[in-house]
């Protein structure tokens, strides 16, 4: 088997399995992001729709996985990018599909309800310092490690490394170049955090909020060590290829099993609930109310928060984060 | 008896839900401003929101109730007409003292017409009049305690 492939094989079943399960990660009452009753899902109809997107879901990701033993190693980027898109995209078509059967078939419509806190001081999302600093302090320790090792350092050693797992970029020894993978890790620690306040500020309070905010900050965790294990190669440290990705996706996956949990939880309710109208999700997935101030709104599928596209501030944030991972790919591509 | 409740019910709990929040119906023929003044009001005549309490901010009210800001600020620039709110630049809309005015005929007269018509309305949907009466008492007990 072809290293790529062999390294690659099991991320996409990973991805496979959670297009499996993501109409499962969801709340009460929304099935394949339409409003039901909340018993549908376990209904004769839910069942049978339920099964008929995993069997499409699953076909396309045997496409994938055989398109991944196919595709030419020549090109290594395109061995491990076509698959996954056939995958996303067709998986999206499913369940997109799904989507519209559930909602003109089974859907409901619910009461526009709003709710506010009449607080002059808003609950805001908790960020717990003693989650967010160790990967912070990791880091420092790190480059003062490093530092204390300089001369030991090689003159010349390699910062990038393809599908493969083998070099095929090497720098000289200067401090932006040693000192690179930590700053790169602690900028993305960063933006990962900013993102946090800006969901804890421009979002209303749910659960969704607690759990994302929360999850955020743990994910620190992974990306500190990934960081972490490639400033520390140039000094002889041997990992194995499978290792980061390995922590990787064994932390996503206990995190979207531990958010699961906290959405299934019967008693968790949210303080003041986003909108609850199919009309205003467009596709299932694009949240659209131009009467909405919020920028953003949690999910009605899945993990997280999604944007408001009738927000111009959204597109701002959502063009800042694009510039924020151009500028970082620009900032690494001198060290060639 | 119990063919009176589902107006108090449903009043209080499309308007105001708890001591510290506010509820609106999107789906309701009344205006969400209108909503919002009234849900506020009951909670400022019967004493919830004290004087010297302060209210979330325009943009935090909206953010909530997934509505415009000026659906909001018109909400408490009407409040604040009344003489319930303060509404001071860079502050927020704080609620102050408010020396209850001697009704108008007008005032009664208009009372007199909402009342009849949402009487009327009642009486179509098959209430009595007594528990209608009923009904008034209890509201206006509770917002005087």
């Amino acid at each position: 088997m072809k290293p790529v492939v062999a390294i690659f094989v099991p991320q996409l079943v990973f991805v496979a399995a959670i297009f499996q399960f993501m109409p499962l990660l969801t709340r009460s009452g929304i099935f394949f992001s339409a409003t039901v009753d909340p018993e549908f899902p376990r209904s004769a109809d839910g069942r049978r729709v339920l099964r008929s997107y995993r069997w499409q879901s699953g076909l396309w990701a045997i496409i994938a996985i055989g398109l991944a033993f196919v595709f030419p190693t020549r090109d290594p980027g395109l061995a491990v990018l076509a698959p996954i898109v056939i995958m996303i995209a067709g998986s999206g078509c499913s369940y997109w599909l799904k989507f519209r059967e559930v909602h003109a078939r089974y859907g409901q419509r619910r009461p526009e309800i709003r709710q506010a806190e009449l607080s002059s001081q808003p609950t805001r999302a908790s960020f717990l310092p003693w989650i967010w600093i160790p990967p912070f302090v990791a880091m420092a320790i790190t480059a003062a490690y490093l530092q204390a090792r300089w001369n030991e350092l090689p003159m010349r050693f390699p910062v990038h490394w393809g599908a493969d797992g083998q070099p095929n970029r090497w720098a000289s020894r200067d401090p932006l170049t040693v000192f690179a993978p930590l700053l790169i890790g602690a900028g993305m620690n960063l933006f990962m955090l900013v993102l946090a306040w800006l969901f804890s500020r421009l979002s209303r309070n749910t659960v969704m909020r607690r759990i994302t905010v929360r999850l955020l900050e743990v994910l620190l965790y992974p990306l500190t060590f990934t960081f972490i294990v490639v400033a520390l190669l140039p000094l002889g440290l041997v990992v194995p290829i499978w290792l980061i990705p390995g922590i990787m996706l064994v932390c996503v996956a206990g995190l979207i099993y531990w958010s699961y949990r906290q959405m299934a939880a019967p008693a968790v309710a949210d303080a003041v609930p986003d909108p609850q109208n199919d009309a205003y999700w467009k596709a299932g997935v694009f949240y659209y109310n131009p009467n909405d101030p919020a920028v953003f709104v949690a999910k009605r599928v899945g993990v997280g928060y999604t944007m408001n596209f009738a927000s111009k501030w959204a597109w701002l944030v959502l063009a800042l984060t694009l510039a924020i991972i151009v500028g970082s790919i620009t900032l690494v591509k001198p060290a060639r | 008896m119990t063919s009176c409740l589902p107006l108090y019910t449903v009043y209080v709990q499309y308007t105001v839900a708890g001591d510290l929040t506010l509820r609106i119906d999107l789906d309701s023929a009344v205006p969400a401003y209108r909503q919002i003044v009234d849900g506020l009001r009951i909670l400022l005549v019967g004493g919830k929101l004290e004087p010297g309490a302060e209210l979330p901010s325009v943009r935090r009210m909206a953010l909530d109730l997934g509505v415009h800001f000026n659906t909001v600020a018109e909400a408490y620039r009407l409040l604040a007409e009344e003489g319930w709110l303060d509404l001071r630049h860079g502050r927020s809309a704080r609620v102050v003292y408010r020396d209850a005015p001697d009704p108008t005929s007008d005032t009664l007269r208009e009372f007199g017409y909402r009342l009849r018509a949402l009487t009327a309305e009642m009486l179509a949907k098959g209430a009595f009049a007594e528990d209608l009466r009923s009904a008034m008492r209890t509201a206006a007990e509770e917002l005087e305690s």
